[in-house]
């Protein structure tokens, strides 16, 4: 690795900036961390990476989660000492930098890496192996276009050439085939992915998608061919899709969900036993897989890791607020609170909605939610964009009352009566888990209050 | 039956834009008008006997498909001509337009030439909470929503402005906000999602009056009240 006086003395700097912050109560301190570091020595994510076997997880949904089964899943190999990774979801510049500084010894660095930050992971990094799971809309008022994202991944893959990182790639999503094409080499996994609402046009040519209808794990080869079963005994997966015009579609896959299982290359199916709930987890998981396996991780080792994953930087862990306890679910998007409906399963069911930088300004998003799922149950809105929640869930049929305090709203057990007269008193409390799905402020908001950070 | 026809809800529905679809649906509805929502896809013929049509934002790539099929298609000009509400917002507003521009060098794209607007790349991307006026058939009414577009649009002679801002850039920085064609009024494009119709209720019964051609009863509600009050707090801020 490459090193300097001011790497080591932005290293000092960073870390009493980031005691500080922790004292103050102001997160972990990551990001301070990384950023006192990279202004004593700007080129500290670069030196800081260098000489490690980098394997980076990006994407729109999922990351932290998968970055974690796949750190797990490294680990079980490795040992724990081997290993560094960004496990607070601090995923830009700096919070990568700072993760990177507090381990200058571990040989692999396993990186949630944002978005935007791709292309400098492959240009530095040097990844053995890059994971792309999903593109979605998230935060509009910062991303107009979902494809500029897609574009520079795909670019920096060119650039890189065969000196670039096995891609492994969501071959359900179209702009992840399309970023991933130019790769020098790809290991495509079939997920579960049911959100398409952004893939309706070819990325390639703009022309429009073709998909079927049936559930078919991949086609065959060649885009003029008709779109058909594969021969591989496997018969879930998502649905296939092409373009018509140039020819782009979904590859063959060598991993891919199917059930509660996970598909290998041979054929065979293993269940991971996973500790995180739902299918997109599911997903997540197999993309992790068959990144581990790629890495040179056997099957069972690397699943007798990612068992050990329970609650990722907070995400599904069951936190005690005042006197109740919550399962803390984090949705960030359409694609994300399609995942995370399904999952949250309590009565009532607590869901926060923000609107500052890191939620995204614009709720317009709410009504690309279909929050008509709800319906018959009961729904606590909480956090400062409450009530156009409540003015959603209205138009859905969702019955629902606004909490705005976030603590009040989630702390179910100490009120004295429910609200609702069908719904049995929330007393006694005990084992009765309250599920809340948070946008990205309430969710650290909540993970404070619970004591989880 | 009434039919909301959302225009390629999978091209021009980046910004929950099918909000406003349930808004007009619900609320034809509860004054007793059966009413369903119609969602076109590509590939799909767009009704002809449609009572309103729906246009929301979207890409770049999208906008081009969705001129090329609406025009291939045909049938948003019939329905227009005889007497639907055609409802554009931001990006379905700029197609809806004589032309529009795309991508990093500019290309003009000759948009449905509904409304006399054309619009082109602006000094900077208006992002940001908006509020504007609107000369409404009852007074001015307060249009609250949330921007986000890269194109500037200029009004020629054939349309009006649909509103005055208050807070944001609107068209173009310059004052104003949407437009109305003068031929035919039925035709409004405008720029805010939130979506537009959920926050402003008004509005959204004012197009549904248009379409039916009667007065509608109003529906007072608390909770819209107050999210207009809230977002408007916010903006004033």
């Amino acid at each position: 690795m490459k090193s300097s006086v001011r790497l080591r003395l932005g290293t000092v700097l960073g870390d009493c900036a980031a005691s500080a912050s922790r004292l103050l109560g102001k997160g972990s301190g990551a990001s301070i961390r990384g950023q006192i570091l990279t202004r004593v020595e700007p080129r500290a994510f670069e030196y800081l990476l260098d000489g490690r076997q980098v394997l980076a997880v990006s994407g729109t949904n999922g990351k932290t989660t998968t970055t974690h089964l796949l750190a797990a899943a490294v680990r079980e190999d490795r040992g724990d000492k081997e290993v560094v990774t960004n496990t607070d979801g601090a995923n830009l510049h700096y919070g990568i930098a700072s993760a990177l500084c507090k381990d200058l010894s571990a040989p692999v660095a396993v990186l949630e890496t944002d978005e935007r930050v791709v292309s400098d992971m492959i240009k530095f990094g040097k990844p053995a192996v890059l994971v792309f799971l999903n593109f979605s809309r998230d935060q509009l008022d910062r991303h107009h276009e979902i494809k500029s994202l897609a574009k520079s991944w795909r670019t920096a893959l060119e650039q890189a050439g065969a000196e670039g990182p096995v891609v492994v790639g969501n071959a359900a999503d179209p702009l992840v085939v399309w970023a991933a094409e130019l790769a020098h080499s790809t290991v495509w996994v079939d997920t579960a992915t049911k959100w398409n609402e952004d893939s309706a046009l070819c990325p390639n040519c703009g022309a429009m998608l073709v998909t079927d209808t049936q559930a078919v794990p991949g086609l065959r080869s060649g885009a003029a061919e008709p779109v058909q079963p594969n021969t591989t005994p496997a018969t879930a997966g998502s649905t296939a899709w092409r373009c018509p015009n140039c020819g782009l579609h979904k590859p063959e896959t060598e991993y891919g969900v199917v059930g509660n299982e996970i598909r290998l290359p041979d054929g065979q199916l293993v269940d991971p036993k996973l500790q995180v709930p739902g299918y997109f987890n599911l997903s997540n998981a197999a993309c992790a897989l068959a990144a581990a396996a790629t890495y040179g991780v056997d099957v069972p080792v690397a699943i007798r890791g990612m068992r050990k994953v329970t609650a990722p930087a907070g995400r599904f862990a069951t936190a005690k607020i005042g006197s109740s306890q919550a399962r803390l679910i984090l949705a960030k998007n359409p694609a994300g609170w399609a995942e995370a409906l399904p999952i949250a399963q309590s009565e009532p069911v607590v869901l926060a909605i923000d609107s500052v930088a890191a939620d995204g300004k614009d709720v317009s998003w709410l009504w690309d939610v279909p929050y008509e799922r709800l319906a018959g149950r009961h729904v606590i809105c909480t956090g400062p964009r409450a009530q156009d929640l409540a003015v959603r869930l209205s138009y859905a049929g969702v019955e629902h009352e606004i909490i705005p305090d976030l603590l009040t709203a989630v702390d179910w057990c100490s009120r004295a009566k429910p609200t609702w007269e069908n719904v049995p008193a929330p007393r006694p409390c005990e084992g009765q888990i309250i599920d809340v799905i948070a946008t990205y402020t309430p969710f650290q908001k909540l993970l404070k209050l619970g004591g989880l950070r | 039956m009434n039919k909301i026809v959302v225009c390629y809800q999978s091209l021009l529905g980046l910004y929950g834009d099918r909000g406003n679809a349930m808004v007009l649906r619900s609320r034809l509805a509860a004054r007793g008008f059966d009413a369903e929502i119609v969602e076109v896809e590509p590939g799909d013929e767009v009704p002809a006997d449609g009572l309103v049509y729906l246009l929301g934002g979207g890409e770049d790539a999208a906008q081009i498909s969705a001129v090329r099929m609406l025009k291939e298609d045909g049938n948003i000009f019939r329905a227009v001509d005889s007497g639907a509400v055609l409802f554009a917002v931001c990006a379905g507003y700029q197609i809806v337009g004589n032309t529009f521009t795309v991508g990093d060098d500019d290309q003009v794209i000759d948009g449905l030439g509904l409304l006399d607007v054309d619009t082109r790349r602006g000094p900077e991307r208006a992002v940001g909470e908006i509020l504007t006026h609107w000369d409404s058939p009852t007074g001015d009414y307060l249009i609250t929503g949330f921007e986000n577009h890269g194109g500037f649009t200029e009004l020629g002679k054939g349309a009006k402005a649909f509103a005055q801002v208050e807070v944001g850039i609107g068209n173009r920085a310059d004052g104003t906000e949407g437009a109305i064609s003068r031929t035919n009024p039925k035709i409004i494009g405008t720029y805010p999602h939130g979506p537009v119709l959920v926050r402003n209720p008004q509005l959204a019964d004012y197009l549904l009056e248009l379409a039916l051609g009667v007065e509608l009863d109003e529906l007072p509600s608390e909770e819209l009240d107050e999210l207009r009050r809230q977002r408007v707090a916010a903006v004033r801020r």
